[in-house]
């Protein structure tokens, strides 16, 4: 979906002769900021092709003179002395002007872009608030009162028109493929950026700002889907949690903390089936995520994981006492909001800010010891064995690993 | 023997291009130099001027809603007012040292530098009584961005007016062990140009910190 | 007045400082001093360069795990600020030292223990940001550490106390120097030496020396005030306080953006005394390379919102900032046109610093049409803080500044050791560097365009980067390799290089006319300038013959490259002479130079002993002995005279 650029191709195939390697025309480039797909990213590339083609222009002219001056002016034995030419007013005020010219060219698209872009978005279109955490993403819908994180849901044919703002340092807001990219720079005056997907598909984003440890985790996908599809998306979002905990609770306190691990699987089994699984969440099929937006990361060397399957119910109940809730928004269940809101995280793809698929496994790895999963990460280890990394916060947990499975199983039943 | 700059600048074997003491050009080099250091400072000053979350605030008065304690506006300007005649009377007594250093005057060289001197320590003995009152009512340098940017500017130029005093004392010494005569003229020129610059800073920090309100 | 030879006096005793390694400590000698930079620099380009090493090996693939997150943090944190502060701005700093009072007529610097002071501040203050190494505490913040990530609350450590503190440190040494060169130019030029005779590297270096004087000031107020925030607690960059992130932005750009053409500048220079040398040609245009210098300069310091456009300036300053910025391409680029025009026509010999000279022009082109791409708010938005930036400041950095310093180390070598580098090692150097340099930042254009942002610890696997990267790894072992063969070079040529004699080149200007090395005197007679290049110059033929030369010195050594004897060098038959001994001492000719002293060595150890002192645990009174005797060092030093009685 990226290759059909006929320009962004010809670059490369330029470039990649002068430099006569033809390996980075072969690659797949799923980020590139060329044949963007919206009319801002347009813009920016219209630009950028004028400028790569003057450019070209100019390293072709200046480079070929070199190379001729160099070829054709080499001292041989016997060369008499040069003549001594100290300068041509002629050809100076020429070389002068021309590249003047060259950037008078560049400058009214220039000016014309920068206010064309910068004008106010359309007053009907989508409002999305991004804050910047280290090292993750908020995003919040006002106009319908959804909270998310690191995953973000456009309706395609649709302006969105995003406020940037930060809660702690300097992040920067880039989408490649849709443009960018715009600083979060303040607290309480946000900046903007507005832009119109063209496409249905997945893209990456980036922090482009360097924002301290973990900068290159704070990653993001966006979703740009076809208008009903957010519609239901967003009807999803604004419901309460999937699992619904207050069923479970009886159902976990009836059979005691001794029950049978049969009884509680079948509650495992039943329960996350509430909302239904024919209902459309609006959500992107997981299986058909692009290799490019599932994360390979690798796990850190030493931490271990034994428990395989968790019990969600039971993982609700320990979720609802863990230290978690001080940081975790579940609607219904608890209030905070130092970290991510979990309401549908089961409905997301990665977790740890793009870092890793979000499965039942890294699910718990994450939440056993989370400072080994992501360096400079504020989310303390809860893991029983979890070893403590140095600087990071005081261990927050004494959980085992199959009460970490549970608390997983939990999370991920919240689609 | 005087100080090695001044032996720089009047070695005679020593030709220069422009015929002016390398001092002379050091120290206007260094005047332009400094005029970003307190651009930099002042524009910092007034970028923030409003800006600061809790008082006491320069030109107003202050309550604070935690606790109710009402806080007077800080800056005093009569007294600065006082303290800015007393730096601009300085420059003119140097002005006048260094006409008797080049008359070869060593009684008025000698009373006019330690006029200078004195005016310019009863200008630091006025920032004094200014920043411990300040701090009494509740100003401190980490107190808001007003009272970090303000102690900053103004800091910073006491310390530039007693780099001055210390470079003055100096001068008055070697004045009082060998005399100064026309030919430590170029040496007390380069310190008065320094005092007088220290001085005009001075009088744009009291224009657009203290009377613009 | 210019001293006449003087009938030989008979040498008085030798002072303690002038042998040994006292000698080298109590140096008031501009050319020691520029030796001290070169060698101190060069150390660093080495340390820089192992940081960049291990930066690109950890990004040769996908998720490398060589170093963890924080050490990456700091190595490219450490990499930017040892380039810029401790490898390419002393590295300038060791030919004004050493060039500019040669190529002006002067027997040293206007103020010579104050040129002392600012190497060893210098010193002091890349060792002390280094320390931080061993408490694995090096600064995290990025060389241009933005608020508020650089203040205590987001970065709580030491590393942080020694990027400010050492950078504030370093500035002293780069305003203090500046001072001194502005001086110097402006009033020891010899006679006849007006400003529009200047070689184009002294032109360079005046140009650069405003800079840095005019634009220090900014980043001494920025880190003052952080200094303040992180130590005393006050609220220039606290957030919650009301302050605006964006002072730091701008103080720190107000400086950044002219401290691009500080880094620039003095590689123009070189390469413009290079070209007209092996093009056998006057350089083309020379008002014009003047004009344009200072034109860049002035226009350098209206264009450092450039680095912000992604900050949200308003449609009116993106326009401002972006015009202005392509303005400044206008006397770059006719720089580079007259750089062609010098060669055009001419009889060009391929020496290394002639290579090295070609590869500054060729590839500084690539930065500034990255440059001007840049320009350009909104394409810029796509670009800024991608690695397509570290692609086009490579260029201009390395493909610029490097290239010309390299040149000018290969050109000026035997000037001052008196020795001539090796010119096959040389040119395998070039070779290589030019190729790895290509190899390392081309891709890095590639990485950028395809959405690679920049200052990551690690990438993910199918993103469309993995390719790039391994070039660019592959291309940083090739320049690990040239970098090596240039320390061999070095090393070798400088214990057994070909004797050079005054001009092994056929130079023009007149630093050529006087043995190398030169006498500590420079001149015994101070020339009298007719012209812009003396030394070709026929019509005044007085000059050459008036100044005394060593006997070793009126045997010209000539390197005989391009054509059949490419590489060949004729050296004089007595190749044991000693070349200090060959020329007449200054107490022979009667010259008063200053006496050596360690008092500038005093007064930097009383600085350190203050920044000691503030970063540990914040000891008063460790700051106050330091400031104690840094006042007593300065005026022992202030109140003895320069030079003997006499």
């Amino acid at each position: 979906m990226t290759g059909h650029h006929r320009a962004r191709r010809l670059y490369h195939a330029a470039l990649t002769t002068v430099f006569a390697l033809g390996l980075a025309a072969c690659s797949d480039v799923p980020n590139t900021i060329f044949g963007a797909h919206s009319e801002f990213g347009h813009a920016e590339d219209r630009l950028t092709y004028l400028l790569l083609t003057l450019g070209g222009l100019v390293f072709v002219l200046v480079e070929g003179l070199l190379l001729f001056v160099v070829l054709k002016f080499r001292a041989r034995p016997g060369n008499p002395t040069p003549k001594q030419t100290h300068g041509n007013t002629t050809l100076e005020v020429t070389w002068t002007l021309i590249p003047a010219l060259i950037l008078a060219f560049i400058a009214v698209p220039t000016v014309r872009t920068i206010f064309q872009t910068q004008e106010k978005a359309p007053a009907d279109a989508l409002q999305v608030e991004v804050i910047g955490h280290q090292w993750w993403w908020e995003f919040r819908y006002p106009q319908y009162k959804v909270t998310t994180a690191n995953e973000l849901y456009l309706p395609v044919g649709r302006t969105v028109s995003f406020t940037l703002q930060t809660n702690d340092v300097i992040h920067s807001f880039w989408i490649p493929q849709l443009g960018g990219k715009r600083d979060l720079v303040h607290r309480n005056k946000p900046n903007y950026l507005w832009f119109t997907p063209e496409s249905s598909f997945v893209w990456n984003g980036f922090c482009a700002e360097y924002c301290g440890t973990s900068h290159s985790n704070m990653r993001f996908r966006v979703f740009t889907v076809p208008q009903q599809e957010f519609e239901a998306y967003i009807a999803h979002q604004q419901s309460g949690p999937a699992f619904p905990v207050a069923q479970a609770t009886p159902a976990d306190t009836a059979k005691g903390k001794g029950a049978a691990p049969v009884a509680a699987q079948q509650v495992a089994q039943t329960t996350p089936a509430a909302p239904g699984p024919s209902e459309n969440t609006g959500t992107w099929p997981h299986d058909k995520l692009p290799a490019w937006s599932v994360p390979n990361t690798p796990l850190p060397a030493g931490l271990t994981m034994t428990a395989e399957e968790g019990d969600a119910a039971r993982g609700a109940q320990l979720f609802k006492a863990s230290p978690c809730i001080a940081c975790h928004t579940i609607q219904g269940v608890s209030p905070g909001t130092i970290g991510p809101n979990l309401t549908h995280v089961g409905s997301r793809t990665t977790i740890g800010g793009g870092l890793y698929p979000n499965d039942l496994k890294h699910l718990a790895m994450w939440i056993k010891d989370a400072p080994m999963m992501k360096p400079g990460v504020i989310m303390p280890a809860m893991g029983k064995d979890a070893p403590q990394v140095p600087g990071a916060p005081p261990k927050m947990g004494q959980y085992t690993d199959q009460q970490i499975a549970d608390i997983a199983a939990y999370l991920s039943s919240l689609k | 023997m005087a100080t090695a700059a001044l032996a720089e600048a009047h070695d005679e074997h020593h030709y220069t291009s422009t015929g002016l003491p390398h001092t002379k050009i050091a120290i206007w080099a260094f005047i332009g130099s400094e005029c970003f250091f307190f651009a930099s400072l002042i524009a910092t000053y007034l970028i923030y001027k409003g800006r600061s979350v809790v008082g006491p605030f320069p030109h107003t008065p202050w309550v604070d809603p935690a606790t109710g304690q009402h806080f007077k506006p800080i800056l005093n300007i009569p007294v600065t007012s006082a303290s800015t005649f007393v730096l601009l009377m300085s420059s003119l007594a140097m002005v006048l040292a260094h006409s008797a250093v080049v008359r070869g005057d060593r009684k008025w060289s000698k009373i006019w530098l330690a006029s200078t001197a004195l005016l310019g320590a009863t200008f630091l003995g006025f920032q004094a009584y200014e920043f411990t009152s300040f701090v009494h009512e509740g100003l401190k340098i980490t107190t808001n961005l007003f009272g970090s940017t303000f102690f900053t500017l103004t800091g910073f130029h006491g310390a530039h007016v007693t780099a001055g005093v210390l470079w003055l004392v100096t001068m008055l010494f070697i004045d009082f062990k060998r005399g100064l005569g026309p030919r430590d003229a170029i040496n007390v020129d380069v310190m008065a140009l320094y005092w007088h610059f220290v001085d005009v800073v001075w009088i744009a920090i009291f224009t657009l910190v203290y009377l613009i309100q | 007045m210019a001293t006449t030879v003087a009938a030989p006096r008979a040498a008085g005793p030798k002072h303690k400082y002038e042998s040994g390694i006292w000698s080298w400590l109590a140096t008031t000698d501009h050319k020691r001093i520029g030796q001290l930079y070169l060698y101190t620099a060069l150390a660093w380009f080495l340390v820089g360069g192992i940081e960049a090493f291990i930066i690109r090996l950890q990004l040769y693939g996908p998720n490398g795990r060589i170093v963890s997150a924080e050490t990456y943090n700091q190595l490219f944190t450490m990499h930017g600020t040892t380039m810029i502060f401790m490898a390419i701005m002393p590295l300038s700093a060791a030919f004004f030292n050493f060039l500019v009072p040669l190529q002006i007529g002067a027997r040293d610097v206007a103020f010579p223990r104050l040129n002392a002071f600012s190497y060893w501040v210098f010193l002091a203050g890349s060792i002390f940001m280094n320390v931080s190494w061993l408490f694995h505490a090096a600064p995290d913040g990025g060389w241009f550490a933005y608020a508020p990530l650089n203040t205590r609350v987001y970065s709580p450590g030491l590393n942080m106390d020694f990027w400010v503190i050492g950078l504030q440190i370093l500035g002293l040494s780069s305003l203090a120097a500046g001072f001194n060169f502005i001086t110097t130019i402006i009033n020891m030029r010899a006679p006849g030496m007006h400003f529009m005779r200047m070689p184009v590297f002294t032109w360079a270096t005046f140009v650069t020396q405003f800079l840095i004087v005019l634009s220090f000031p900014f980043i001494t107020v920025a880190v003052t005030f952080l200094l303040f925030d992180r130590f005393f607690g006050t609220n220039f960059y606290e957030i919650a306080a009301g302050a605006d992130p964006l002072l730091w932005q701008h103080l720190f750009w107000l400086f950044g953006h002219p401290e691009v053409y500080i880094l620039i500048l003095p590689a123009f220079g070189l390469v413009s005394e290079v070209l007209p040398t092996f093009s056998r040609k006057p350089l083309f245009g020379y008002p014009v390379m003047v004009y344009s210098l200072i034109l860049i300069a002035f226009l350098g310091f209206g264009v450092w919102a450039h680095h912000m456009f992604a900050v949200g300036m308003g449609p009116i300053a993106d326009s401002i900032f972006g015009i202005t910025t392509m303005l400044i391409a206008i006397p770059t680029g006719v720089k580079i046109f007259n750089w062609l025009g010098t060669m055009w026509g001419g009889s060009l010999r391929f020496t290394t610093p002639m290579l090295f000279a070609i590869g500054l022009v060729s590839l500084f082109t690539i930065g500034g049409i990255s440059g001007v791409m840049h320009s350009s708010p909104p394409s810029d938005l796509q670009q800024t803080d991608s690695y397509f930036v570290v692609a086009h400041f490579h260029y201009v950095l390395f493909g610029g500044s490097m290239m010309g310093l390299f040149a000018g180390i290969y050109y000026y070598f035997p000037k001052i050791t008196g020795r001539l580098m090796s010119e096959t090692l040389g040119k395998w150097h070039f070779w290589l560097t030019f190729i790895g340099m290509n190899l390392t930042f081309f891709p890095m254009h590639f990485a950028g365009l395809d959405g690679m942002p920049r200052r990551i610890w690690q990438y993910d696997a199918n993103q469309g980067w993995d390719v790039d990267n391994h070039i660019s790894t592959i291309g940083a072992a090739i320049l690990v390799v040239a970098t090596l063969i240039f320390v061999i070079n070095l090393v070798r040529s400088r214990r057994s290089g070909a004797r050079a004699g005054n001009d092994p080149w056929g130079a023009p200007t007149i630093e050529w006319s006087i043995p190398s090395p030169p006498p500590a005197y420079n001149y015994a007679t101070i020339p009298t300038v007719r012209s812009r290049y003396p030394m070709w110059d026929m019509k005044a033929p007085e000059l050459t013959a008036s100044v005394p030369h060593s006997p070793a010195g009126e045997k010209e050594v000539t390197v005989k490259v391009g054509g059949a004897t490419a590489g060949h060098i004729e050296t004089p038959a007595d190749t044991q002479l000693n070349a200090e001994n060959a020329h007449p001492s200054a107490h022979e000719l009667g010259i008063v130079m200053p006496t050596p002293t360690i008092k500038p060595l005093l007064a930097t150890l009383g600085l350190c002993v203050s920044f000691f002192g503030l970063i540990w645990h914040r000891h008063v009174p460790i700051i106050i002995l330091g400031g104690v005797i840094f006042v007593a060092a300065l005026y022992a030093w202030l109140l003895t005279p320069l030079e003997p009685e006499h």
